[in-house]
């Protein structure tokens, strides 16, 4: 190989390279924290690995975690195709949660033949967490609503429209036995719990995870080889430009942002057949904003999406590992975190510039 | 009840609708500016924080409250100009710079909160006393419990005037207002875009970080994890449902305050109206002001657009 192609392999791995040094720049000052404040590296980091990948419990329990962040993640690269912005990942995991815990409770759907009792409630997630995106991309269509601000907005009320779900008794809050009743819905029946892939509760990997990887090679396909991928794109591009080639915008705007929404309520969903089990106050802590953030520094690749995901899994696992064992407080992940975000928000430039050479 | 009681207690609602409002006013106050001059500034949440962190430790430091502010004030200058390097001199995507530098400073604050305090103390940080404006807090009935506040409230409700009026009547106001519609027109003038938005979103840093020190020095004298708790995020949300204009941002931040106090309120009254309805309201009225059901909406044209010459 000689030297120019060699440098323009090392150019073509730029965003690869600048993503890693974010990571290992951030975990580095991660680790200068954790000294700072007096706890031994050794024992910090050892805590962080158990979390994080140490046991087979604790593998499988990080890449369920991913496979919110991948779902979200791959909502957000459909949309940001065609140049659109989908901020709206917490509201859709609210509300495809909402919808999974209604069906699941729902006397009958336990009772149903064939998987359909996992199933069911997933297809109503989605429905759901669609619409719920839709109507980011309906405003958009009519009124010319900026997508930014009204998925965010729609976050919110997704968030708490959940809290209030499970404040009351007439909606899914369990019934109350005594005053120390938990805000929180019943336990799910076990028929509406995501099967696990093994069959053994010490490596608790669920059906999510074959789900979530055919649902990322649709994803890529749709994108690069379907019409309606071609159709983002040019949407994207110039708007303009593709409706006078006759594209019509509206559906494409609408039909992303459902789908997205779909995949963030498929996510809300998996995390209450496939871990939590109960919808309660507090139920994602964040896990659409950190889908949100793995499909923006993803740019676009579905593999990228992919390898953010499981990143970000670790790091929260791994992170709330190192506080109960090893006395870390846990809000140092969200250091590491918000500086991985920032090093790769800001870097963008840099990668995109090298596609647009291309 | 009679009618005096009734007063009060209209009063003491009306005076906490004030109280939980200015935070709000504030960080919206500042808010606006950026977004008018094209900056979607998602940090206002991280920013407020960090003025209601370093604000209550400057206080316990010194001892002085005002000093606390001052501290406060300056320690939100790095942060305001890290979202400014990144959004508008790297032209970084502005809602996910936001969220980078909120969890950011929510990890930080936590953290360096409890190295210095220990675990989940709540140490008492001196405070401002409320100041009882000479005739307004004498009115009869209403007067000491609407009126009666601490000096920042006033000071917020007079800087939101001067903005409005600066932007209204100066050429600064102009300068900001066409970096967020017409930024090709600013640079043709002579004006620098890129200058006039560091400046916005500096701007947007300092008063955020007064309304951080309102909630920890200011109301509550003492400083609590994630204490802001989405106050910028409503503050975003005021400024969208105020259409981007002064006046109706002021009225969304008093409704919003308004919905606040009564979770508090209505209980006591033994009025059962779900709390999670009432916290959602703000961010449904935003929606819907967005979504065009309340008059015509008119964002900045170059809202969240990085300018490239």
């Amino acid at each position: 190989m000689n030297q120019t192609a060699l440098a323009a392999r090392m150019h073509d791995q730029r965003p690869v390279l600048i993503s890693l040094a974010a990571v290992v720049g951030a975990l580095v000052i991660g680790l200068v924290l954790v000294a700072a404040i007096g706890v031994s590296i050794p024992d910090a980091v050892a805590g962080f690995a158990e979390g994080a990948w140490g046991s087979p419990y604790a593998l499988a329990a990080s890449i369920n975690r991913s496979l919110v962040f991948a779902l979200v993640g791959l909502g957000f690269v459909l949309a940001d195709r065609a140049n659109l912005t989908n901020v709206g990942g917490e509201g859709q995991i609210a509300v495809g949660a909402i919808a999974a815990t209604a069906v699941c409770l729902h006397g009958g759907v336990a009772g149903l033949p064939a998987g359909m009792s996992f199933v069911l409630p997933m297809l109503a997630a989605c429905v759901v967490g669609g619409i719920w995106g839709g109507i980011v991309g309906v405003l958009k269509v009519k009124v010319g609503t900026n997508e930014v601000i009204s998925s965010l907005m729609l976050s919110f009320i997704g968030v708490w429209l959940l809290y209030g779900s499970v404040q009351s008794e007439a909606l899914l809050r369990q019934p109350m036995t005594s005053s120390s009743t938990l805000p929180e819905s019943l336990e799910i029946p076990d028929p509406t719990k995501l099967p696990l892939l093994t069959g053994d509760a010490g490596m608790p990997l669920h059906i999510g995870l074959p789900i979530a990887l055919v649902l990322a090679v649709l994803v890529a396909v749709v994108l690069h080889r379907t019409v309606f991928g071609l159709r983002l794109r040019a949407v994207g591009l110039n708007a303009l430009a593709a409706r006078k080639a006759g594209i019509a915008i509206a559906p494409s705007v609408i039909g992303v942002f459902f789908a997205a929404g779909a995949l963030g309520g498929l996510a809300g969903s998996m995390m209450l057949q496939g871990e939590q089990y109960s919808l309660k106050a507090g139920f994602s802590s964040g896990y659409g904003f950190d889908g949100l953030v793995v499909g923006l520094l993803a740019r676009g690749s579905v593999v990228g999406v992919l390898a953010g995901a499981v990143l970000f899994g670790f790091i929260r696992s791994g992170g709330i590992n190192m506080e109960m064992v090893a006395n870390v407080p846990s809000c140092l992940v969200l250091v590491i975190q918000g500086i991985i975000i920032v090093a790769l928000a800001g870097s963008a430039r840099w990668m995109t510039r090298k596609a647009g050479a291309r | 009840m009679s009618d005096t009681a009734n007063g009060a207690m209209v009063a003491v609602f009306a005076g906490s609708t004030l109280r939980l409002a200015v935070p709000l006013i504030l960080g919206a106050t500042g808010e606006l500016v950026s977004e008018r001059a094209g900056v979607l500034n998602m940090s206002v949440e991280g920013m407020m924080l960090t003025g209601a962190f370093a604000g209550a430790v400057g206080a316990i430091a010194t001892g002085s409250p005002a000093l606390g502010l001052l501290i406060g004030i300056v320690a939100v200058l790095p942060v305001a100009l890290l979202q400014a390097f990144l959004s508008i001199t790297l032209r970084a995507n502005q809602v996910v710079t936001g969220i980078g530098i909120n969890i950011l400073v929510l990890g930080a604050t936590t953290l360096a909160y409890r190295e210095i305090f220990g675990g989940r103390s709540r140490e008492q940080v001196p405070g401002f006393d409320k100041w009882h404006p000479p005739l307004l807090s004498d009115i009869p009935l209403f007067g000491d419990a609407l009126f009666t506040q601490v000096w920042l409230a006033y000071l917020a409700l007079a800087l939101m005037v001067l903005v409005a009026w600066t932007l209204r009547n100066t050429a600064l106001g102009l300068a900001v207002h066409s970096a967020g519609s017409e930024p090709k027109a600013v640079d043709k003038s002579g004006l620098s875009v890129t200058t006039v938005r560091y400046g916005a979103v500096l701007f947007t840093g300092v008063l955020s970080a007064i309304g951080g020190c309102f909630l920890s020095i200011g109301d509550i004298h003492t400083f609590t994890e994630g204490m802001t708790s989405g106050a910028g995020y409503l503050a975003i949300a005021a400024v969208i449902f105020g259409n981007w204009k002064v006046g109706r941002m002021f009225l969304a931040c008093l409704l919003f305050g308004a919905a606040t106090a009564l979770q508090f309120q209505l209980p006591a009254l033994g009025i059962e109206v779900p709390n999670a309805l009432l916290i959602m309201l703000p961010y449904l009225m935003a929606l819907l002001a967005v979504g065009g059901l309340v008059g015509r909406q008119s964002a900045p044209a170059y809202l969240t657009q990085p300018y490239v010459r």
